[in-house]
């Protein structure tokens, strides 16, 4: 039996769909089987964001109204073995899923898969009381802005709500620079406000936006900051005691440094 | 609360210290639910209660919500001129 974990945030464009993404990717490299299951129904862009847009048939609705089974929904990733997408409906509407229904498809998938992840939709609505409806653990992502911040506090308090008590917090678009220069919270200001344990720390990467124009996540670029931030974001989940170097103590130019040597 | 922020915010500092200020005040609210208006009444009465013992510096008189980690405080600042009881009150 799998484990399904939600990825949240409450404020939109902090990068949910880019960290499911990588996320799953990186979890299916390490030999997982992975389930990633778009919940932003209506807006769907994780099949896009992982190059899979051209392959999806059928949808998480056509799987609730009977159209098809779950198997045959499933599209497999054919760049890495056991890595497979849920794609959301483009046509409906939030409100036409229930969250009683979510629950009982985040069941079928966790049987049979080591990890789903659901992308959330932005918002403390319908949507993302569906998404977060069959999550046993949360992902929550932020980036370092008081509005996203904000919106993350709010986030967990309805998580914790709904018994989601493994919480961990993925800091998302962190320029080192603009630490440096006092322009930009870092991880101990954040981890402070919101008490809740950080997992990693992604750097801003141009590399984003390339892989995503590709359709390739960046995990699969070894060259890119962002992706191996999230590869070992990926190893932490499973368990692996990696030091999370962007968050070592020996001041800032201790973690800043070893953030980029690996 | 909000004099205090406009105090952080006047200050030369750098903006990820006005960012981490500002967002521990929000939060406050956020979570309580308590806001600058019911922080005002809080205050205003209060002055009054105390105003009946003490001789008050009124307008130096704060009320705040202040938090850390996971723990809110009620913190006062209240500046006494003088007292108005003649004899220790008797309990
Ligand atoms: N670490 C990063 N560095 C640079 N750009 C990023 C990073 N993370 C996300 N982005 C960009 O931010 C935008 C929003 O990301 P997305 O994952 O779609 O957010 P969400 O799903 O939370 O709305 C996208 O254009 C994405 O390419
Ligand atoms: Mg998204």
């Amino acid at each position: 039996m799998g484990k399904v974990i939600v990825v949240t945030s409450g404020k939109g464009g902090v990068g949910k769909s880019t960290s499911t993404a990588n996320l799953g990717t990186a979890l299916a490299v390490l030999g997982k089987k992975v389930a990633v299951v778009d919940a932003d129904v209506g807006l769907r862009n994780l099949d896009v964001i992982m190059g899979l847009e051209s392959r999806v048939v059928y949808t998480s609705m056509d799987v609730l109204e009977g159209v098809c089974e779950l198997e045959q929904a499933l599209v497999k990733d054919r760049r890495t073995k056991d890595l497979y997408l849920l794609a959301a409906s483009q046509k409906n509407n939030k409100n036409d899923i229930q969250p009683e229904q979510m629950k009982k498809l985040c069941l079928e998938l966790k049987e049979t898969h080591d990890y789903v992840l659901v992308d959330s939709p932005a918002g403390i609505e319908q949507g993302f009381q569906n998404a977060a409806a069959g999550a046993d653990d949360a992902l929550v992502v932020t980036t370092p802005e008081v509005a996203a911040v904000r919106d993350a506090d709010r986030i967990i308090g309805l998580l914790q709500n709904m018994a989601i008590n493994n919480l961990t917090l993925i800091i998302n678009r962190l320029s080192p620079e603009m630490v440096k220069t006092g322009d930009m919270m870092e991880p101990t200001d954040i981890i402070d406000i919101l008490s809740i344990d950080l997992i990693g720390v992604i750097p801003e990467d141009k590399e984003i936006v390339v892989s995503t124009n590709r359709g390739m996540p960046t995990t699969y670029n070894h060259k890119s900051d962002a992706g191996q931030a999230y590869k070992r974001i990926a190893q932490r989940l499973e368990g692996e005691d990696v030091p999370i170097p962007e968050f070592k103590s020996g001041g800032f130019a201790g973690w800043v440094g070893k953030l980029f040597k690996g | 609360m909000f004099r205090r922020l406009m105090q952080l915010l006047n200050r030369e500092q750098k903006s990820k210290s006005v960012a981490k200020s500002r967002l521990q005040l929000i939060l406050v609210q956020d979570r309580t639910g308590i806001d600058e208006e019911i922080m005002e009444s809080l205050q205003t009465e209060l002055t009054e209660v105390l105003s009946k013992y003490f001789i008050l510096e009124r307008e130096q008189v704060e009320v705040e919500l202040e938090r850390e980690q996971d723990s809110m405080a009620l913190v006062a600042n209240i500046p006494v001129l003088g007292t108005k009881v003649r004899h220790p009150v008797e309990a």
